[in-house]
C-alpha cells in the first residue's frame, strides 16, 4: 500500500489537468496528477491518427505553462510532453481513483486496486467522456486486452476477440474481420442495443462466416500464454469455454463521471443529463477546496480548459489573476451606458435582471461571454415577425415594444427593464411570432444564443421556471387570448400543463370524449381521420398553433384523430376552465369559433384526394414534422442527371452536401440525404466552438469555427452532415467545354483534397440553402425538369391536397 | 419562401408546364406570326432565304439555335441567376419545335445538295432526337422508381454478394463439384457491361437454366434415394444409426435452399441489369442530340459564311 502527501492532488490528465499540473511544478507547488490511463489526456489520445486538433476560439487568448496551438494529435501531444518533462511533472499512470473523501486540507484519495493519496486541495479535472469500462475480470489490465482500437488496419492476420455488443463493439469487429479471424463475445444473443444499420451489419456478417459468435458469454479470465498470446476464458451456457487468440479488444462502453463526482459531494443543480456542477469564480465546488475545471465544469473546448488548469492553481496559492477572458469581456460590456469596469458591469446586469439573479458568478461571466450586449437606438428594429432568429433577449436598460401582428389582435406590449423576451421561439423552435423593436433612446439588450440559454435552463432550476411560466401565458395571450390580461387567464394558466409525447404517439383519439385543448409548444402534430376507410391526413399543425377546440365548441366526441409527428410538448389546456373562459369573453369565443368554422371548411374541401397517412408518415419518419425546409424529389420527373448534385459542389468548394440517390423513397416521393433544417437542429445540440448557426430566414449553416470534432455529423439523426475538405478553386467551364477535363461539380482529384486536408483539416459541411447566392438553393434551381423541390411541411401538404 | 423559384413559379410541376407553358405559347406566337408573314409576303421569285423575309426568319432560327445550345452553358453555370434551369429546359423544348417553323419557311422549301441543306438535315435530325429524349423523359422515370420500390442499386448489388457468399458457404458443406459449379457461377456473374449490354441487357440465361437443371436432377436423386431408404421393408436401424438417410435428406434441403438462393441472387441480378438498362436509355439519346447539335452548329456557321462571303 504506497500513500503519499501532497498539497494539491489533480484528477485527470486532460488538458485541463494537464495545464493544473504543469503551473503548478512550475511554482514548485508540491502536487500530483493522477490519471487512469497508461497514457496522458484520454481523449484527446484516442482521435484518430494525424486529427488535426483546433485552436478555438481564436480570440482568447492561451494562459498556460504549457504550449497549444492548431496542430495534428500527435504534434499537439507531442508538445505536451515535451513540456511536462521540461517542467518536471510526473505524472502516474494507471491510477484511478475510486473516491474522495475528508475535508479542505486533509482530503483522502482512495485509489482503485488500493493505493491512497493525501491532499490539502483536490481538482477535479475529469471531463466527460468518463471512464471506459474494462473486462472487469482477471488479466484485464493485460497488455493483451485494449479498450479502444485507432487503426483497424494495423492488425493482420490475428486471431482477436471483441467484447461486447454496442455500435463501436460491432463497427471495430467488422473492421477487423478484413484481415483477421475475428470472434465476438455478446453477454446476450442479440444485438439490439446498436444501430439498425450495425445490427444487420454484424448479423450477416456472422450469416456468412465472416465473424464468429459467442453468444451468451461471461468474460471470466484473460490469461497470457506466449508473446502476444493469450486464452479468454468464458462462462458460457453450455460451460467454460477457452477462445485463444492474440488481442481482446473490450469495447464495453464508459461510465459516466456523475456518479463518482457526486459521491464526492459536488451537488448537481438538476436531474438533466447535461446539467453541470455549479462553482465558484475560482472554481471551487460546493466542497471547499474541491475544484472542478474544464468539460465537467461546463467548458468544453481545449484552450478555456487549459486557461483554467493555469488560474485553478493561481488561486490555490492565493493570487487573483485577471481572468483570461477579461478582455473579451471588457470588449463586449463597453457598449453600456457609464461602464466603467467589467466587474461592475456584471454586477449591474445581475442587479437588474431577475431572470439572471439565480446563476454564479461564473456562469453570468460564461452567459456574458456568450451573448452579445446590443444597444440600439430609438424605434431600431430587434428582429421581425416570421424571422427563424431564436436568440433569448433581457432587457438591462431602457424599453422595447412588442408589435403583435394585426392578424393576431394587433397590439403593442411594453417591456421595460429586468424583463425579457424571445422566449417562445427558443423553446418551440418556430419563427418569431411578433416583431420587437428598441421603444426608449438608450436602451441595452443582452442577445443570448439558444445554446447558452439551454445550458441555462438544463443547470438553473429557477431560470426553467420563470421561462416555462412565462412561455405558458403569452403563448395563450398571443395565439389564443389576445389582449386578455394574465389575470383574466389565471384559471386557465393554473390548470395548464405541459405534455410531451414521442414521435407517433396519439394526443386523442377519433371518439374519443373531448375534455382539453392542446397547444402545440414544440415539434408538431397530424390530424388525420378515417375517409372512405382509410386514414386520410387533414393538417398538419405546427408548434404554436392549437388543436382539439372543435370537439370543446360543439360537446361532441372528437371527430379526428391527432398524432405527434416528431418528439412533441404541448400544453393542455383543461377544457371546463377554457369553456368557462369563452363565457366570459364573447369575443374569445367568436374568435375560436371562426377557427373552428375555418377547419371544418378545410376539412371536408380536402376528402380522399389528401395525402395517406402512408406518405405522410413516410415523411415524419424522415423528419418532416421537424423540418422546416426539405429538399423533395419527385421521382416520376427526375432524370438522374445529379445536376443537383453536381451544382450543390460546385458552389460548395467542391464538396457535395446533398446526396440525391441515398435517402428512401415512397410512391415516387424521394428523400434525398440533404439537411432538412429542423426546428430545433440537433447538430446544434453538442458544438463546442458553437459554429452552428440559424439565419433570420431558418437556414442552419455552420461557421468557419468549426473545428471538425464531428459531434454535429453524430448527432444528425438525418445523416447529412459529413466531415469534408472544401478546396479552393472549381474548374473552369469553359476549359470543360473546349478542352475536356474535371466537369465542373464533379469531385476534386483525390490529391486535391488530401492538400486541403493536411492544410485545414476536415470541418463539418452542410447544406447552407445557398445563402450567399442569390435566388436560392442552386440544387433546385439546377434541376432541368422541376423534380427537385424545397419545400416547407405546411406547403408540401397544402401541394398535395391540391393536386388532389 | 425558398420554394418559389425567380419565376414565381410555385407550385411543383414539370418543366413541360412551367410558368403555365409560358415557352408554349410563346412558340406558337413565333410559329403564327412566322406562317402569316410567310403567306402573306409577296415573293416574285418564289420564297427563298434571300429575301427581307427570308433573312429575318434566318435571322431568328440562327438565334434560336445559339440560344439552344446555350443551355449546355446555363445548366452548368451553377451560380448563375438568370432563370431557372427548369425554366430554360422549356423553353429548350418548345423553341426547338417551333424552329422546324422558322427554319423551313426561312429555306422556302427549297431544298439541293448543299451545305445549306446539310444544315437543316441536321437541325431536322437534332429535333428528332430532342422529341426521342422528350419521350424518356417523360416514360422511364417512373420506371426506374416502381423498379427500385425504395431499394437502392447499391443495397442490391451488396445482397447480391451476400447471397453469392451464402451460396458458396452452403455448397461447400454440400459437395465438391456442386461447390465447384456454384463458383464458377458466381464468378460469371456480370452487372452493366458496354453500352449496347447496359442498354439491351445480358443475355446469361442458358447459363443459369443448366445450372438450375442439374441441381434439380440432383435433389431429385436425393430425394429418391431417401425414399428408398425410408421403404420400412429395407429399414433398418444400423442404417438409420449410420447417418445414410439423414445425410441423404439434409443434402436434398441444402441443395434446395442453394436453389432458392441462386433463384433470389439471378433475380436480383436481372433487377439491376434492368435498372442499369433503364439509367442507360434515359441518358442514351445524348450521345445523338448533342453530337449532332455541335454539328448542326458548325454547319450553321459554314452556311452563314458562304451565303454572305459566297453568294
Amino acid at each position: 500500500m504506497d500513500s503519499s502527501r501532497v498539497k494539491i492532488a489533480i484528477i485527470g490528465s486532460g488538458p485541463a489537468g494537464l495545464s493544473a499540473a504543469a503551473r503548478a511544478a512550475e511554482l514548485k507547488v508540491s502536487h500530483l496528477l493522477l490519471e487512469a490511463e497508461p497514457h496522458l489526456s484520454h481523449t484527446i489520445h484516442s482521435y484518430q491518427k494525424r486529427k488535426h486538433v483546433m485552436a478555438e476560439p481564436a480570440v482568447l487568448p492561451l494562459r498556460s505553462s504549457l504550449p497549444f496551438t492548431a496542430a495534428s494529435r500527435e504534434e499537439v501531444l507531442g508538445a505536451w510532453d515535451d513540456g511536462l518533462r521540461r517542467l518536471g511533472v510526473q505524472p502516474r499512470h494507471g491510477a484511478a481513483v475510486e473516491a474522495v473523501r475528508g475535508e479542505q486540507g486533509r482530503f483522502l484519495l482512495q485509489l482503485v486496486g488500493g493505493g491512497q493519496v493525501e491532499a490539502e486541495r483536490v481538482i477535479l479535472a475529469i471531463g466527460l467522456q468518463g471512464n471506459l469500462r474494462k473486462l472487469g475480470c482477471p488479466g484485464e489490465d493485460l497488455p493483451l486486452a485494449q479498450y479502444q482500437l485507432l487503426d483497424p488496419d494495423e492488425y493482420r492476420g490475428e486471431q482477436i476477440v471483441v467484447v461486447g455488443a454496442g455500435d463501436a463493439a460491432i463497427e471495430n469487429a467488422l473492421a477487423l474481420s478484413e484481415r483477421n479471424s475475428v470472434s465476438i463475445v455478446n453477454r446476450r444473443d442479440e444485438f439490439d442495443r446498436a444501430k439498425a444499420a450495425n445490427n444487420k451489419a454484424i448479423l450477416s456478417a456472422i450469416d456468412g462466416g465472416r465473424v464468429r459468435l459467442v453468444a451468451n458469454a461471461a468474460v471470466a479470465e484473460l490469461r497470457q500464454t506466449g508473446p502476444r498470446e493469450g486464452v479468454l476464458v468464458l462462462n458460457t451456457a453450455q460451460g467454460r469455454a477457452e477462445l485463444p487468440c492474440n488481442r481482446v479488444i473490450a469495447r464495453l462502453g464508459a461510465t459516466p463521471p456523475r456518479r463518482f463526482v457526486e459521491s464526492c459531494g459536488v451537488q448537481f443543480p438538476s436531474a438533466d443529463p447535461a446539467a453541470v456542477p455549479a462553482v465558484s469564480p475560482r472554481y471551487e465546488s460546493n466542497v471547499p477546496g474541491l475544484y472542478i475545471i474544464g468539460a465537467l465544469a461546463g467548458f468544453p473546448l481545449i484552450k478555456q480548459a487549459m486557461n483554467q488548469g493555469w488560474e485553478v492553481v493561481e488561486f490555490i496559492e492565493g493570487r487573483s489573476p485577471e481572468p483570461a477572458d477579461n478582455p473579451l469581456l471588457a470588449a463586449k460590456l463597453k457598449l453600456m451606458p457609464g461602464y466603467t469596469g467589467v466587474d461592475a458591469a456584471i454586477a449591474r446586469i445581475r442587479e437588474r435582471v431577475p431572470v439572471l439573479n439565480p446563476l454564479t458568478p461564473l456562469q453570468l461571466r460564461e452567459f456574458l461571454l456568450d451573448s452579445e450586449i446590443r444597444a440600439p437606438a430609438a424605434q431600431e428594429l430587434i428582429f421581425s415577425r416570421n424571422d427563424y432568429s431564436d436568440s433569448f433577449y433581457s432587457v438591462v436598460e431602457g424599453s422595447v415594444q412588442i408589435e403583435v401582428d394585426a392578424s393576431e389582435g394587433g397590439r403593442v406590449i411594453p417591456l421595460g427593464v429586468g424583463q425579457f423576451f424571445g422566449e417562445m421561439s427558443l423553446i418551440s423552435g418556430r419563427r418569431r411570432s411578433a416583431t420587437v423593436r428598441a421603444a426608449a433612446p438608450g436602451t441595452v439588450l443582452v442577445e443570448t444564443p439558444r445554446r447558452s440559454m439551454n445550458k441555462l435552463i438544463a443547470s438553473v432550476a429557477a431560470v426553467k421556471r420563470v421561462l416555462d411560466e412565462t412561455f405558458l401565458l403569452r403563448a395563450i395571450q398571443a395565439r389564443i387570448a389576445p389582449g386578455l390580461s394574465a389575470a383574466a387567464l389565471q384559471g386557465v394558466v393554473a390548470n395548464a400543463r405541459i405534455g410531451s409525447y414521442a414521435a407517433g404517439e396519439v394526443l386523442f383519439r377519433e371518439g374519443d370524449p373531448g375534455d382539453c385543448l392542446h397547444l402545440v409548444r414544440k415539434g408538431s402534430v397530424t390530424v388525420s381521420r378515417q375517409l372512405g376507410g382509410r386514414d386520410t391526413v387533414l393538417a398538419y399543425v405546427p408548434a404554436g398553433q392549437y388543436v382539439g377546440e372543435m370537439a370543446l365548441l360543439t360537446d361532441q366526441p372528437r371527430t379526428a384523430t391527432v398524432t405527434a409527428a416528431v418528439a412533441t410538448e404541448t400544453l393542455r389546456l383543461d377544457g371546463s376552465a377554457f369553456m368557462s373562459l369563452l363565457a366570459e369573453h364573447p369575443q374569445l369565443r367568436q374568435r375560436v369559433s371562426q377557427t373552428y368554422t375555418q377547419r371544418v371548411v378545410t376539412n371536408t374541401s380536402s376528402p380522399a384526394g389528401g395525402p395517406g397517412v402512408g406518405v405522410v408518415q413516410f415523411l415524419m419518419s424522415q423528419g418532416l414534422g421537424e423540418a422546416t425546409d426539405v429538399l423533395l424529389i419527385d421521382e416520376s420527373l427526375c432524370v438522374r442527371c445529379d445536376h443537383c448534385e453536381k451544382a450543390c459542389a460546385d458552389t460548395h468548394g467542391g464538396v457535395s452536401r446533398l446526396n440525391r440517390q441515398a435517402g428512401p423513397s415512397f410512391e415516387q416521393l424521394h428523400v434525398p440525404t440533404s439537411c432538412r433544417h429542423c426546428e430545433h437542429p440537433h447538430c446544434m445540440k453538442d458544438c463546442p466552438p458553437d459554429a452552428i448557426r440559424r439565419l433570420p430566414s431558418g437556414e442552419v449553416y455552420i461557421t468557419d469555427a468549426c473545428i471538425g470534432c464531428g459531434n454535429c455529423e453524430r448527432n444528425c439523426p438525418y445523416g447529412v452532415i459529413q466531415m469534408g475538405a472544401v478546396t479552393p478553386a472549381q474548374p473552369s467551364l469553359w476549359r470543360w467545354l473546349l478542352f475536356g477535363g474535371r466537369e465542373p461539380g464533379s469531385p476534386p482529384p483525390a490529391a486535391v483534397t488530401a492538400a486541403a486536408v493536411a492544410e485545414h483539416g476536415r470541418k463539418a459541411v452542410k447544406c447552407d440553402m445557398c445563402k450567399d447566392l442569390g435566388g436560392g438553393p442552386a440544387c433546385v434551381r439546377a434541376c432541368p425538369t422541376g423534380a427537385a423541390i424545397r419545400v416547407s411541411p405546411e406547403e408540401f401538404l397544402q401541394m398535395t391536397q391540391g393536386a388532389g | 419562401m425558398a420554394s418559389a423559384d425567380a419565376d414565381g413559379d410555385s407550385s411543383h410541376l414539370g418543366f413541360l408546364r412551367h410558368a403555365e407553358f409560358r415557352w408554349a405559347k410563346l412558340a406558337l406566337l413565333l410559329s403564327a406570326v412566322s406562317i402569316a408573314a410567310y403567306v402573306w409576303h409577296p415573293a416574285p421569285e418564289g420564297a427563298n432565304g434571300g429575301t427581307w423575309l427570308g433573312y429575318t426568319l434566318g435571322g431568328i432560327g440562327a438565334f434560336l439555335i445559339l440560344c439552344l445550345l446555350w443551355l449546355g452553358v446555363r445548366k452548368r453555370r451553377y451560380r448563375s441567376g438568370l432563370g431557372t434551369v427548369k425554366g430554360w429546359t422549356s423553353a429548350h423544348v418548345y423553341l426547338g419545335l417551333s424552329l422546324l417553323v422558322v427554319a423551313s419557311l426561312h429555306c422556302g422549301f427549297q431544298f439541293g445538295l448543299n451545305v445549306h441543306t446539310l444544315g437543316y438535315v441536321l437541325m431536322v435530325l437534332v429535333i428528332i432526337s430532342g422529341l426521342w429524349g422528350l419521350f424518356v423523359y417523360d416514360r422511364l422515370p417512373s420506371r426506374i422508381g416502381q423498379l427500385r420500390a425504395g431499394g437502392t442499386r447499391d443495397a442490391w448489388i451488396e445482397e447480391v454478394f451476400d447471397l453469392n457468399d451464402q451460396a458458396i458457404k452452403l455448397a461447400d458443406r454440400v459437395a465438391p463439384d456442386v461447390h465447384q459449379r456454384i463458383v464458377a457461377s458466381a464468378e460469371k456473374l456480370r452487372i452493366g457491361g458496354s453500352l449496347r449490354q447496359q442498354l439491351f441487357g445480358r443475355h446469361s440465361a442458358g447459363e443459369a437454366e443448366s445450372l438450375r437443371a442439374t441441381l434439380e436432377t440432383r435433389i431429385a436423386q436425393l430425394r429418391a434415394d431417401a425414399a428408398r431408404d425410408q421403404d420400412p421393408q429395407s429399414q433398418s436401424t444400423a442404417i438409420f444409426m449410420a447417418g445414410q438417410l439423414q445425410h441423404g435428406v439434409q443434402d436434398s434441403g441444402s441443395l434446395q435452399k442453394l436453389l432458392d438462393l441462386l433463384s433470389r441472387r439471378n433475380a436480383l441480378v436481372a433487377r439491376i441489369n434492368q435498372d442499369i438498362s433503364l439509367h442507360a436509355r434515359l441518358q442514351v439519346w445524348l450521345l445523338v442530340h448533342v453530337p449532332l447539335s455541335l454539328a448542326l452548329l458548325a454547319a450553321l456557321i459554314a452556311h452563314v459564311f458562304s451565303v454572305f462571303f459566297y453568294w
